[in-house]
């Protein structure tokens, strides 16, 4: 076959020219551009002066959407309440909000966009390690703050760089948590159960583990499911054929899943307590589960109902019903809402708009009260330290059964 | 072919003024200074090799594969696995095994290493999923598009599972996907007019025919195949050094279907239809994109409308299905000294091609 | 595994096994019904599911009893197939299998976009009457769901409808004719095109039925819902035997009671691959019967 030979000998000839031309390719090298601060009061009314850019990218469609789009509405509401208060700085804040939808190079274009021709100041945004790592780097080779409101694994800041910066805390801490108050509560033996699919049940579920094999418990059954799954009897089939329950059932799920998992296995007769993170922290859970969610606890952020003692809590909840005609849809939008106040807060402090000093305020964050805790930055540490609320479902309604820091969290 | 030397200047010259163009453009790219409309030109070169290397199988064969992003992830994971700095295993995979573990590979051979993979994995199961009749290959691999998301998601020793495969060097600039992906559309060029591509396309056309000259339709699509698969984990290899991170959940439905209608649109079997297609889906999708968030028309506001690229893609794919079904070029190539009197036929044709598509049969 | 051996725990799979399956048939029996007249394996019919379990949510917001809803979403859903059929089906008739194939994924894309704009991409909960929701314990560890029972029901009723539909009614006989020989049946002066249409209305319909059950099991609905059951749907056509509703009823069981074994069966290290196993044993059937089990669509080799 000469077509072929002739194909082979040409393949070797392009081989020869691609090595060649190797090194003579570096990366494209940072240029970072430090826009000039702006004057601390402009003249003009608020809707005058230039508004102050913030990036909001958000996987608002595809497979993600029903977690991203609760937490771009929470940003939005919180954008427009610092705007009806004043602005930062004078200055307005302008919201840019993005759908990347679900696809990870969408996600690294619209921050290029976003910082190129947008000049956005900072970026929130992405409840999922994916678009996070994609679109990272390229915020922290320009030197813009980046907070992501929902991504939760601890390794991010490690593998970014110094300007990421998160709004919840990671998912070691949830779990140590998890681990501890249900080792202390429920017993020794567990059931553990997650969704293969997805990393945030993966991660959960590992640290989890090793947290509770460290107490010394132990791990009766352990079992997956796939995302999209939504018949769980084979797995119920196989706890109920153990010849003795664990005194409690671990299962990480996504929000979109865990009523339906806990009314399966309710119906089938199992009846102890089942414990969870943050994904249950959704009115999915009550509404699909109803009087079988009794018994049901799980770690969050903080107590995000309308009857709160927080009064942050309480107004967010209020004012986002207001907005949108429904309850926050998932914990995702009261960290939306948190990171806007958290970046307005920085931007404030830092009197500028520059990305240093943005990024060094943000470090400089103590006790900030917001509606999904405390906050606290430091240099050493971009995951805000925040202590883990325990809730329990009881009498139809999320109650606080504890607030609590882990004693030891498993190294990310 | 007649070749006045009239003619041959005119071919020459416009084959000149197309290379300074091309030049040109990449010079503007990769000078310029828009890191965002870099970023579209290697995305648009990957996709088009994507878009190439499937119209390579499918449409010279008119088998459909609905399996090819499977090897673009093995091309992904393959290379990404092997540039891996040493030390970033042993945080990111302490679990790899030996040799993996110890070696970091440069980006050429990691690259070419990933396309292998992909060939390899595709002629072991081409030979006996392509015995099977067209309709019946779609969805053999579509099996295989699925089974390769699972086992992607399961094998955390060299995948990392769902987590994100993150730490990969950025070495995929706009030089070397443009060298790529021109590489790629010399040889779908080269193989549609070479004697393998005319076997492959009359076993499509008149499979008894070719039957009947000796032609083995297995064995030619298992070529296609190959080859195709090849450059498909290549393109997987500049995307995964290109993006740095990414999971399982990249390479599913939605980049299929999207690599699908870029060649529906530019034609099945058409190189340089190919071309077309992923230009003309990426700026659509890109300027709907950038309408989502709000636009106006006179005095009417719009938008919010997330979804609307989305929802433009497929009412595109529906109207060209409908009145265009060979899609822009259908298996004609666009050749730059015919464009003035192509434009002249296709004007005077357009009733005539209109009432009766040209129906190909997708089934030997 | 110290489950495996006991009889219970296989009783009990055996019953999780009917009650999926039973699900899965009915999802694939429509999906069957627009193959056997169309040649297309319509990939919107996990959308018309969707869209037929918001007009079931809409209809029970605005507060109508339960058999209103359920009769509208099914109402809802043949209307949606009919008008689908209308715009995006019927011009392309007569175009490739894959042709054919894309146009209905392009239709899915579509709807499933303007329900995410429409209806927010936020899962929903949908209410249930107890009687769908109601669990059985009929002794020891065993439990039985009574939408297992309605959906085994629901499969055994609309197939012998559908067989006494197809066998008895002139109807029933155009659709059969015009399934195995489309120019014989347009010569004998059968309506191809009001057959399709016919087609795309019952097989809808049945979508509708399905996704109401489905629903119950789940508890909850939202825009990409339908996704994972046409995936379903369509491995059990092509189990079974594609365009024949007795090969899509029996790759529906055969799936079901696959997963279920595949899950309760395999140790944790490997349970994640069952999906893997599951579309391995699809290629395998492709290879060894590419017409499915009781496939008449024999395969040409090449």
């Amino acid at each position: 076959m000469r077509p072929l030979h002739r194909l082979v000998a040409l393949f070797l000839v392009f081989l020869l020219g691609a090595a060649a031309c190797q090194p003579a390719t570096p990366p494209p090298a940072a240029t970072p551009t430090a826009p000039p601060a702006a004057s601390p009061t402009p003249a003009g009314t608020l809707e005058e002066r230039a508004p102050i850019r913030i990036g909001a990218p958000f996987n608002l469609t595809g497979g993600m959407a029903s977690i991203d789009v609760p937490a771009a509405n929470g940003a939005r509401l919180a954008a427009e309440e610092i705007n009806a208060a004043g602005g930062v700085l004078g200055r307005p804040i302008e919201l840019l909000i993005r759908d990347t939808k679900t696809d990870p190079a969408t996600a690294a274009t619209v921050v290029t966009q976003l910082i190129e021709q947008d000049k956005v100041v900072a970026v929130i945004g992405f409840n999922d390690s994916d678009y996070v790592l994609a679109a990272g780097p390229i915020c922290q080779r320009a030197g813009i703050p980046f907070i992501t409101v929902g991504a939760t694994s601890p390794r991010l800041p490690g593998q970014v760089g110094d300007m990421l910066f998160l709004t919840p805390f990671g998912d070691n801490v949830q779990a140590a948590v998890g681990a501890e108050f249900a080792f202390e509560k429920f017993g020794k033996t567990a059931y553990l159960l997650w969704d293969k699919g997805a990393e945030y049940t993966t991660v959960l579920a590992k640290y989890f583990k090793e947290r509770f094999a460290e107490l010394g418990g132990t791990i009766v059954l352990e079992d997956t499911y796939q995302s999209g799954d939504k018949d769980f009897s084979a797995q119920i089939a196989k706890v109920k054929a153990l010849p003795q329950q664990p005194d409690f059932y671990y299962i990480s799920a996504l929000p979109d899943d865990v009523g339906t998992i806990v009314k399966q296995f309710r119906n089938a007769g199992i009846t102890g307590p089942i414990v969870g993170g943050d994904g249950y922290d959704t009115p999915l859970l009550l509404e699909v589960a109803g009087p079988a969610a009794e018994n049901v606890f799980f770690t969050t952020h903080s107590l995000l109902t309308a009857d709160s003692p927080n009064e942050k809590v309480r107004k967010f909840v209020e004012a986002y019903k207001q907005k949108y005609g429904t309850e926050p849809e998932a914990v995702f939008a009261a960290l939306g809402y948190d990171t806007v106040y958290v970046l307005a807060e920085a931007i404030r402090r830092a009197g500028s708009t520059d990305g240093q000093a943005i990024k060094q305020a943000l470090e400089s964050i103590r006790d900030f009260p917001a509606a999904t805790g405390v906050i606290n930055y430091s240099p050493q540490s971009h995951i805000p330290q925040k202590g883990v609320t325990v809730i329990e479902v009881k009498g139809g309604k999320f109650t606080l059964a504890v607030e609590r820091v882990p004693q030891k969290v498993p190294a990310p | 072919m007649g070749t006045s030397p009239i003619r041959r200047g005119w071919r020459w010259g416009l084959r000149g003024v197309a290379l300074l163009l091309l030049a040109g453009i990449y010079l503007a790219l990769e000078r310029g200074g828009s890191a965002y409309l870099q970023r579209l030109a290697v995305l648009f070169l990957i996709n088009l090799m994507l878009v190439v290397s499937l119209n390579l199988f499918t449409g010279f064969t008119g088998v459909f594969s609905l399996g090819h992003v499977g090897f673009m992830a093995l091309g992904a994971y393959t290379s990404a696995i092997l540039t891996l700095p040493i030390a970033m295993k042993k945080v990111n995979l302490p679990d790899l095994p030996a040799p993996l573990a110890s070696t970091t590979l440069p980006f050429l051979p990691a690259l070419i290493l990933g396309g292998f993979t992909a060939a390899a994995v595709a002629l072991l199961i081409g030979i006996p999923i392509l015995r099977l009749s067209g309709h019946f290959v779609a969805v053999a691999t579509l099996g295989f598009l699925i089974i390769t998301r699972v086992v992607l998601i399961n094998a955390e020793a060299f995948t990392r599972g769902t987590r994100t495969f993150t730490g990969v060097p950025p070495f995929t600039t706009l030089g070397w996907a443009a060298l790529w992906a021109l590489l790629n559309l010399y040889i779908a060029w080269r193989l549609k007019h070479s004697s393998l591509g005319l076997q492959v396309r009359a076993a499509r056309d008149d499979p008894w025919g070719a039957r009947g000259v000796g032609v083995s339709i297995a064995r030619v699509r298992l070529i296609a195949f190959g080859i195709s698969a090849f450059f498909t984990g290549i393109a997987g290899g500049l995307w995964a050094h290109f993006l740095t991170a990414f999971s399982p959940n990249a390479f599913y439905f939605s980049k299929t279907f999207e690599i699908i209608v870029m060649m529906i649109v530019g034609g099945m079997g058409s190189v340089t239809g190919s071309v077309l297609g992923t230009l003309l889906v990426m700026a659509s999708t890109e300027l709907l994109r950038n309408m989502e968030p709000g636009f106006a028309i006179g005095s009417f506001t719009f938008g919010p409308l997330y979804g609307l690229s989305q929802i433009g893609l497929a009412v595109l794919l529906i109207l060209l299905i409908t009145f265009r079904r060979q899609g822009l070029l259908g298996d004609q190539e666009l050749r730059l000294e015919a464009i003035p009197e192509r434009v002249e036929r296709w004007l005077a044709q357009r009733k005539v091609v209109l009432e009766s598509p040209r129906v190909r049969k997708a089934d030997p | 595994m110290h489950a495996a051996g006991s009889l219970e725990f296989w009783i009990q799979q055996l019953i999780n096994a009917l009650g999926l399956g039973s699900q899965y048939a009915l999802m694939a029996v429509g999906l069957a019904m627009v193959f056997a007249v169309m040649r297309l394996i319509n990939f919107a019919h996990g959308t018309v599911m969707m869209a037929s379990a918001y007009i079931g949510l809409l209809l029970l917001q605005a507060g109508m009893p339960f058999p209103l809803v359920a009769l509208g979403a099914i109402a809802g859903a043949a209307a949606l197939g009919v008008l689908m059929e209308r715009i995006a089906y019927r011009p392309v008739r007569g175009a490739s299998d894959v042709a054919l194939l894309l146009n209905s994924f392009a239709v899915a894309v579509l709807l499933e976009n303007l329900a995410i704009m429409l209806f927010s991409p936020r899962s929903r909960p949908f209410p249930m009457p107890a009687l769908l929701t109601r669990v059985f314990h009929p002794g020891g560890n065993l439990f039985l769901p009574s939408i297992h029972l309605w959906a085994f029901g629901g499969a055994l009723l609309a197939l012998s409808g559908l067989a006494l539909f197809v066998t008895r009614t002139r109807l029933g006989l155009a659709m059969r004719a015009a399934a195995e020989n489309p120019v014989a049946a347009q010569l004998l002066g059968i309506e191809i095109g009001k057959v399709t249409v016919l087609a795309f209305a019952i097989g809808s319909a049945m979508a509708g039925l399905a996704v109401l059950f489905w629903t119950a099991h789940v508890g909850t609905i939202n825009p990409g819902m339908g996704f994972e059951p046409v995936l379903k749907a369509f491995v059990a056509c092509v189990i079974g035997g594609f365009g024949t509703i007795q090969g899509a009823v029996l790759g529906g069981y055969l799936l079901g009671a696959l997963e279920i074994v595949l899950q309760g069966l395999l140790p944790s290290g490997i349970v994640g691959y069952r999906d893997a196993m599951v579309y391995g044993i699809l290629i395998l059937i492709l290879l060894v019967r590419p017409g499915g089990i009781l496939g008449y669509l024999e395969a040409e080799r090449v």
